[in-house]
């Protein structure tokens, strides 16, 4: 099985392009872990990028949040799916990460917003339909397509920046 | 009909070998494409129906000395070289694995220069042409103005002894031109003009009418072929126009189609076309059909050998899943029964097939077979008939891979394939009423496509998905346009300047 390094769908073996995005696949069998030191020889000067780290979440269990703005970082433990979003009494589901402490009303953040999930050894951050978006790294997330998570990723909940790395 | 081929060839044996070894190979070969192990497959029954032959004549003492003899004699002959049968694949050697996994061969079959070369330049074919068009109401216009002024060009640019005859059809059909040797222009010309636009579109009465008309001159010596331009959709008959395209492809008449404005039925042209080995083209302007139908007949009249046959028996544990012809004209095939029809070999371009194969888990080390590919054919310039050339695949299972990247040619073609594969799952996505995902892969779609540099084409996707998000379907116009511009993304380089 390959796992496009790109949206993290399960590709049979010897697949060359994954059947869900259409990117290429890595002929690699850890396809889905690209060495930093790989990606700094292959992208050359491109240094934003140089700053993506492994995607392999193996043996990690949980993510720490680097929120611009506050003071602490945040460690959350991670299940096979947290909920990013702002608390609100009124709506009938709760994300399981609120950030309303750090101003998610004021930065536009939804209650429902967006979501992390565990796939195998691989994270996935995933819009769900948020009003003002989902980025990673500068890129805003079509809602409901899937990317897959990098430690040190940049992630921004409507303007609400945050780095993610694991743990 | 007697069984001439070569059975040496076809056991893969030298013509030396020894009785042990013509046994041991029929045997090899036999188990792999037994008809009981390969109950679905056409290709493997008459492959083994070959190996069987072969294994007759050559396990009988008396019967191969007489075929040896007889091959003796017509040595020079049947010595010549045709066309080859050359395969690439995806991956040198194989690494087991518990899971199953996918391997790509990549079938290139090729005129042979030194049967190309004795007849130099000159035209090897002669044209048994029928052109059925639409004359329904939808037609009027641009529409019908073009198609004669292509239909002009075609006749202009036919030879003379050339064979042309063209049918209008809407609801009734009626032969402009019966079957006739391509000799007083003016007149034949004159009688394109005449047709008017009226009425519906009912293409199972052109379609069959052209059928007839070539039939009256079709032989294994010219290439045979009915062009169908409609712009509608046909109510009721396309099970008729189905059967009908069987036929022609048994007598060896093949059927290309060609979509004019965006309302007509392309799963329909696709499936009457593949059965013929033939091309179905989308048109989206009336300007664009003078040069679609010229291009069309010019490759006709390159023709070098005609009914070309792709015959894919796999061995028993392997599923042969999907077939697409990259070259001369990008055209998904249907996998059918294993016997693949891909139209006419060109002397100047080859006819390239990607095959896609789903490997079994659990494989033990070593060399092993993966399928049985013959490639057949008439050749237009001489008398031989149903040619064919034979080739085993077989990769080594190993745990020590090759880390050789996959050959250039694979990769690009499929790194365009998939994008065309992309809207095909986005459609039947759509079909089984998955809106969200259909929106997804439209993206995807639009992402890859921006990122290749179709900036046009991934703003249409882009489009289309919203539109699907909103409306859960397609425009008539933008399912044709993903789906052939898509298609259109595999052409080779050179049939763009040409």
């Amino acid at each position: 099985m390959i796992i496009c390094a790109y949206c993290a769908h399960k590709n049979r073996e010897g697949l060359l392009f994954c059947e869900q995005c259409g990117n290429p696949l890595t002929s690699d069998v850890s396809s889905a872990t690209v060495p930093t030191r790989q990606l700094e020889d292959s992208l050359g000067d491109l240094s934003a990028r140089a700053t993506w780290g492994s995607a392999s979440f193996s043996g990690a269990s949980a993510i720490v949040l680097h929120i611009r703005d506050a003071s602490e970082p945040v460690t959350v433990s991670l299940a096979e799916r947290l909920v990013f979003g702002r608390s609100d009494n009124t709506s009938p589901r709760q994300p399981d990460v609120d950030l309303t402490p750090f101003g998610a009303l004021e930065k536009g953040v939804s209650r429902i917003h967006a979501a992390i999930e565990r796939s195998e050894d691989v994270l996935t951050l995933v819009d769900m339909g948020s009003s003002n978006g989902t980025h990673l790294n500068g890129q805003r997330l079509s809602p409901e397509v899937p990317r897959v998570l990098r430690d040190g990723d940049e992630v921004r909940f409507g303007k609400l920046v945050t780095h993610i790395y694991f743990k | 009909m007697t069984w001439n081929k070569n059975p040496y060839n076809v056991l893969g044996v030298s013509s030396q070998a020894t009785g042990e070894e013509i046994k041991s190979a029929y045997r090899r070969i036999a188990r792999r494409l037994h008809p009981d192990v390969n109950p679905d497959s056409r290709a493997a029954a008459t492959q083994f129906q070959d190996v069987a032959n072969a294994y007759e004549i050559l396990s009988d003492s008396l019967r191969r000395r007489s075929y040896d003899e007889r091959a003796r004699e017509q040595a020079e002959s049947d010595e010549d070289y045709y066309f080859t049968l050359q395969i690439t694949t995806s991956k040198r050697t194989i690494v087991p694995l518990p899971e199953p996994q996918v391997i790509y061969l990549l079938a290139d079959i090729f005129a042979d220069p030194r049967a190309v070369g004795d007849a130099g330049k000159k035209r090897q074919s002669k044209l048994n042409l029928t052109l059925v068009l639409d004359r329904s109401n939808s037609m009027s216009g641009a529409r019908i103005e073009k198609v004669k002024v292509a239909a002009h060009q075609i006749i202009d640019n036919m030879d003379n002894g050339d064979i042309i005859s063209v049918i209008s059809f809407n609801d009734r059909a009626e032969i402009i031109i019966p079957a006739t040797e391509v000799g007083d222009r003016p007149a034949l010309k004159a009688r394109v003009s005449m047709i008017s636009p009226s009425g519906g579109t009912e293409i199972f009465r052109g379609l069959s009418d052209g059928v007839r008309q070539n039939r009256t001159y079709s032989g294994p010596r010219l290439v045979n072929h009915v062009i169908l331009l409609t712009d509608g959709h046909t109510f009721g008959d396309q099970e008729q126009c189905l059967e009908l395209a069987d036929e022609a492809a048994k007598e060896g008449i093949g059927i290309s189609a060609m979509g004019l404005g965006h309302d007509w039925n392309d799963n329909f042209l696709d499936d009457l076309v593949s059965r013929t080995g033939g091309n179905s083209m989308y048109v989206s302007s009336a300007n664009a059909v003078v040069e679609f139908l010229n291009t069309q007949v010019k490759n006709l009249s390159n023709a070098f050998a005609e009914r070309v046959y792709l015959s894919v028996a796999t061995d028993p544990d392997v599923q042969f899943e999907s077939a697409f012809k990259l070259s001369p004209h990008p055209q998904p095939l249907e996998v059918g029964d294993g016997v693949i029809p891909v139209g006419s070999l060109q002397a100047n371009r080859p006819i390239t097939v990607l095959l896609q194969f789903q490997l079994p888990g659990g494989m033990k080390d070593g060399f092993r077979y993966i399928a049985r590919l013959v490639a057949s054919g008439d050749i237009l310039s001489n008398k031989k008939q149903n040619y064919e050339m034979i080739s085993d695949f077989s990769s080594e299972v190993t745990n020590e891979p090759s880390n050789d990247e996959p050959p250039a040619a694979i990769l690009d073609a499929l790194s365009k394939l998939t994008l065309y594969r992309l809207q095909e799952r986005a459609q039947q996505a759509l079909e089984n009423g998955d809106v969200t995902e259909a929106t997804k892969r439209l993206q995807n779609l639009a992402t890859r496509l921006l990122e290749m540099g179709q900036k046009d084409l991934a703003n249409q996707a882009l489009s289309e998905a919203r539109r699907v998000a909103y409306t859960s379907d397609l425009s008539d116009k933008g399912r044709k346009t993903l789906k052939y511009q898509t298609r259109y993304l595999l052409m080779s380089p050179d049939e763009d300047n040409a």
